[in-house]
């Protein structure tokens, strides 16, 4: 029998937590290497903490002299290039890489040991040569004989059961225990079921049932995927463009049979990633383990950066869903039962369910169930992104809670407020629609003379009446996400005898201002200047860090950052104690100082201090260590958004967004809103335009690039607010939370009932591309 | 506008249709005319170039540099993995997303799109030009003070784009600071802290404007 293990000593602290409204005292019990966690009582007294800073690397990246992945270049670099399957399902009879070979300037050829495709952009083969157009030169040299086989591209269609199947269905990459059929897999239950919908359906006095669609959404970094590789014997170095370097190194080295040590990564900034780039590779390529190959076989280091087409194809993407939402309610507008069916397309993947935010949202309501399916299509495996499942799933629930509003005769906000268990959420209900001015929509839908637009129909200054082709709408709907971090998060502070400090983590900074952030937290500890302290990331070899996924960066390291400054200051304490004449309990410190906290004139500088250590540097090592009790698991988010539809064109505008959002304690409000009113951009741009089309007639993708692939664009440009409620959660000694992912959940679903708002008419399949608005209009004049 | 479509059998009258039989025939729109002037130029035009390397003079940020690519290498290729200058970065190498824009004799151009060898004899300016982290220009430290930027990858094209924009138009509306930035893609969404760091640039160059 193994032994139980022995609980870590603790200790207890009592502090306040929750909205600086309404504090809360909460008991936290903290390992006993761990500090009290920042409370509501800290916020009046910080310096640098909680104030907006700009990002510290933006001098670099505005002048182009910050380094990216794909700005490397080693002496002797080749340049390496995937081939990826020309077809969506097929047997490989041949691949004949002589004529490629041949080519002067190629170094290197791989080809796949597989001999089955699924999907186009499958990887196929690689070649590495002295440029990137002889390398493009040899791509197209590549001959590959396919046996074609029948393939299924799009979700609806994979249902069917004379679709052609993915996979054998013993071969379904899904749990052992759900049940199969055809592509179809599940249902898995959602760990949120609750209650009994049968009996919650039969005390409803409405019930509102209706299917919504939601395509797949490519996450399109700009940078895309790919790698530098670089042998020097044994050891091993790869740049890479990953929001997770350590993954990287752990997959590479399994890969290739080599030890982690002799394997180096390294990520210094890093052009976008959303979830796409979590893992060693991509989620549908092994382009890291073949740039590796190929650099071994050459002998010289290898670039290989995938092109826009296969950043589509092969990277991942948001899976589509189909999902089927009933919700019953008495009259008032109380939940009596949400009964939730989601079907999901990763691809060949599997993991496509949605569940997440009919689960958590509507907390009051007794009776839930949620089942959900996933289908298989011959298209690359998903990726995680930004809140996986959720953004499509509020897009259902929340639809649908709009829908039951209109039913029922209730404004939507009401009808949350009626079922809304989280407090947090609930104080920002009011503060959101202030500034969205929720008093001004249509209370008719698609009806303007009941709404309060003003003079100039709320097109501002009280000019001249809009044209009448063009309606206005406001809409709104809920978004969740969890407090999650990662334990094994280690950063080092190193104060130098100079009193220069060096903060030492191994996590990477994917853009979020992460880096900023850290810089922040030591100072703030140490009591010192945020320009004063050098950050080192992005590297293997420094103290291991999380996989920017999750929204757990922040949380994750920020506690690492501050307990290992804590240790530094204590030290810096006992040195500068004998210098006052008093003992180190007795110091405070801040603006550069350590001080007598009953008497600041009596003070030494940081550097005086420093100076008096005995070696050379003092090092503190620290581990975060467990999630304290935590005020809320969740975190809560609102959204609003005005748009404008002309009724003429089809054309949707979003004129106006504000999230309200819960991050626990925002470290730096500057970053942490350009990343909330990102993710509004990126959620409005997936309801208006993205839709990843393959062709059903040869199964390829019609639009790999960015142009008919259109992402959201200066001209689409929206007024974004973001609107933080800063929440001390005491989840952890810094009482941080994330932010990267929570406020794309509710956009899809604000729009989308916005838009309803305008016209009065209901587009449950996203995105709400002219084509469709035009159609449901017309439909509605039919009706 | 419309091009004029050619008479249907034309092609059969002409066993030896020629390009510049087409193009005359092609009339007098607008378009066609541009396509008869290339097709002048190009029969008055020198050898054609490699397919090996040859050596090109670029003018890029106020030095004279000398490459060797082959002549289908483009500038940005050229300015990237020949001169190190890899402010401009390659995103959709198809002129979709302006990532890569540098300034072409003061104007933005695409430079996945232009060969290097067209550059000769031009002024190319990219972001590295406007100024150095040491030393930003006005709009590249409006964009830190801002924080129009996440990831930063795109960043560079805005920074060029920008630029170019204030240098036409200096004290442009935020309409106007869209079209001007019409051609740049960002995914991070920074675009309205993008807009926000043109006007402040745009300001403090004229500051009595009171927009």
């Amino acid at each position: 029998m193994p032994q139980e293990p022995k609980p870590e000593p603790t200790s207890t602290f009592t502090a306040k937590a929750g909205l600086p409204a309404s504090p809360q005292p909460l008991e936290v019990h903290p390992l006993t290497t761990d500090i009290k966690p920042w409370d509501l009582d800290d916020l009046p007294r910080f310096e640098h903490v909680g104030r907006p800073r700009p990002r510290f690397e933006g001098p670099l990246k505005v002048t182009g002299r910050a380094k990216y992945t794909f700005d490397i270049k080693l002496p002797g670099m080749l340049y390496g290039r995937m081939i990826g399957a020309a077809v969506p399902a097929a047997e490989i009879q041949s691949i004949d890489t002589s004529k490629a070979e041949a080519l002067p300037g190629v170094k290197a050829v791989w080809t796949t040991d597989s001999r089955v495709v699924r999907f186009a952009g499958q990887d196929v083969a690689a070649v590495a040569a002295v440029s990137p157009d002889v390398a493009r030169d040899a791509a197209r040299l590549v001959k590959v004989h396919y046996k074609e086989r029948p393939f299924t591209h799009e979700l609806r269609e994979a249902m069917k059961p004379s679709a052609p199947r993915v996979f054998y269905l013993d071969r379904l990459p899904v749990p052992r225990e759900l049940n199969r059929n055809g592509n179809v897999a599940g249902p898995r239950q959602s760990r949120s079921n609750r209650g009994d919908i049968d009996k919650g359906f039969a005390e409803a006095e409405l019930v509102h049932e209706a299917s919504y669609y939601c395509p797949v959404h490519t996450h399109s970094p700009l940078e895309t995927h790919g790698v530098v590789a670089s042998w020097e014997g044994e050891q091993l170095t790869i740049y890479a463009s990953t929001q997770a370097i350590f993954a990287v190194r752990e997959g590479v080295a399994e890969a290739l049979g080599v030890d982690r040590k002799n394997v180096r990564v390294i990520c210094e900034h890093m052009g976008g990633g959303f979830g796409s780039k979590l893992g060693p590779s991509a989620t549908g390529s092994a382009f890291s383990v073949v740039a590796c190959r190929l650099a071994r076989q050459a002998g010289a280091p290898v670039k290989l950066m995938l092109d826009r087409k296969q950043e589509h194809l092969c990277t991942g993407n948001a899976p589509s869903a189909l999902m089927t939402v009933k919700v019953g309610a008495k009259k008032d507008g109380t939940l009596t039962a949400v009964y939730y069916q989601s079907w999901g397309s990763a691809g060949i993947a599997g993991g496509a369910g949605t569940a997440g935010p009919a689960g958590a949202l509507h907390g009051k309501n007794p009776n839930f169930k949620a089942e959900e399916y996933d289908v298989f299509t011959n298209a690359g495996p998903s990726a995680p992104l930004r809140a996986p499942g959720h953004s499509q799933g509020a897009f259902g629930i929340e639809s649908a809670m709009d829908e039951l509003a209109h039913k029922l005769g209730i404004d939507p906000i009401e009808l949350r407020k009626k079922n809304e268990a989280s407090p947090v959420r609930m104080a920002q209900y009011d503060v959101g629609a202030k500034a969205i001015g929720w008093e001004r929509r249509n209370k008719k839908a698609g009806d303007m003379s009941t709404g309060s637009w003003g003079a100039g129909g709320g097109w501002g200054g009280g000019g001249a009446a809009p044209p009448p082709s063009r309606r206005r709408g406001l809409g709104m709907a809920n978004g969740n996400w969890y407090v999650s971090a990662s334990q094994n998060s280690n950063a080092q502070v190193r104060v130098h005898r100079d009193g220069s400090v060096e903060v030492i983590t191994g996590c990477q900074d994917i853009g979020t201002g992460y880096r900023t952030s850290m810089m922040l937290i030591a100072a703030e500890e140490l009591g010192i200047e945020p320009a004063d302290v050098a950050l080192r990331l992005g590297d293997s070899q420094f103290p291991e860090g999380p996989g920017s996924g999750g929204s757990v960066t922040t949380n994750s390291v920020a506690p690492a950052v501050r307990l290992a400054a804590n240790q530094a200051r204590a030290q810096l304490h006992e040195l500068a104690a004998p210098l006052l004449g008093v003992s180190a309990s007795e110091l405070d410190a801040a603006h550069g100082k350590i001080f007598v906290a009953s008497d600041k004139t009596k003070a030494v500088t940081f550097k005086q201090a420093a100076a008096k250590m005995s070696g050379e540097s003092i090092d503190c090592l620290a581990k975060r260590g467990k999630q304290f009790e935590t005020f809320r698991g969740d975190l809560a988010g609102t959204q609003f958004a005005e748009v404008e539809v002309d009724t003429e064109t089809g054309i949707v505008r979003v004129v106006k967004m504000v999230s309200v959002n819960d991050c626990g304690l925002p470290v730096n409000p500057l970053t942490t809103q350009s990343q909330v009113i990102g993710a509004m951009i990126q959620g409005a741009s997936w309801a208006l335009f993205e839709n990843r089309l393959l062709d059903r007639n040869v199964g390829t993708m019609v639009n790999p690039n960015l142009e008919w692939y259109k992402i959201l664009a200066p001209a689409d440009m929206f007024e974004a607010e973001s609107i933080l409620t800063p929440v001390a959660n005491l989840g952890n000694n810094t009482s941080t939370a994330g932010i990267g992912e929570p406020p794309i959940v509710p956009t899809l679903a604000a729009v989308a009932n916005a838009v309803y708002n305008a016209i009065g008419v209901r587009i449950r399949e996203l995105p709400i591309t002219p084509d469709r608005v035009l159609q449901a209009l017309s439909e509605a004049r039919r009706a | 506008m419309a091009r004029r479509p050619a008479p249907p059998d034309e092609g059969r009258e002409q066993p030896s249709f020629s390009r510049r039989s087409f193009l005359k025939s092609a009339g007098a729109s607008a378009a066609a005319t541009t396509i008869v002037g290339a097709g002048e130029r190009a029969e008055a035009a020198p050898a054609v170039l490699g397919p090996d390397a040859v050596l090109l003079s670029l003018k890029v940020n106020g030095a004279v540099r000398t490459v060797s690519v082959e002549p289908r290498v483009t500038l940005l290729d050229a300015l990237r993995n020949h001169l190190d200058l890899t402010g401009a970065k390659p995103v959709c190498d198809r002129g979709g997303c302006g990532a890569c824009t540098v300034l072409f004799d003061g104007a933005p151009v695409v430079s996945c799109l232009m060969l290097a060898a067209d550059a000769e004899g031009h002024e190319i300016t990219t972001v590295e030009g406007i100024g150095s982290p040491e030393k930003m220009s006005p709009l590249q430290a409006a964009f830190v003070e801002k924080d129009a930027l996440q990831c930063g990858f795109c960043t560079p094209g805005f920074v060029v784009a920008g630029t170019a924009l204030l240098a036409k138009n200096p004290d442009p509306t935020l309409d106007e600071i869209k079209a001007g930035l019409a051609g740049n893609l960002c995914r991070c969404g920074t675009y309205g802290r993008i807009f926000e760091a043109v006007q402040a640039a745009a300001q403090a160059r004229t500051p009595s404007q009171g927009r």
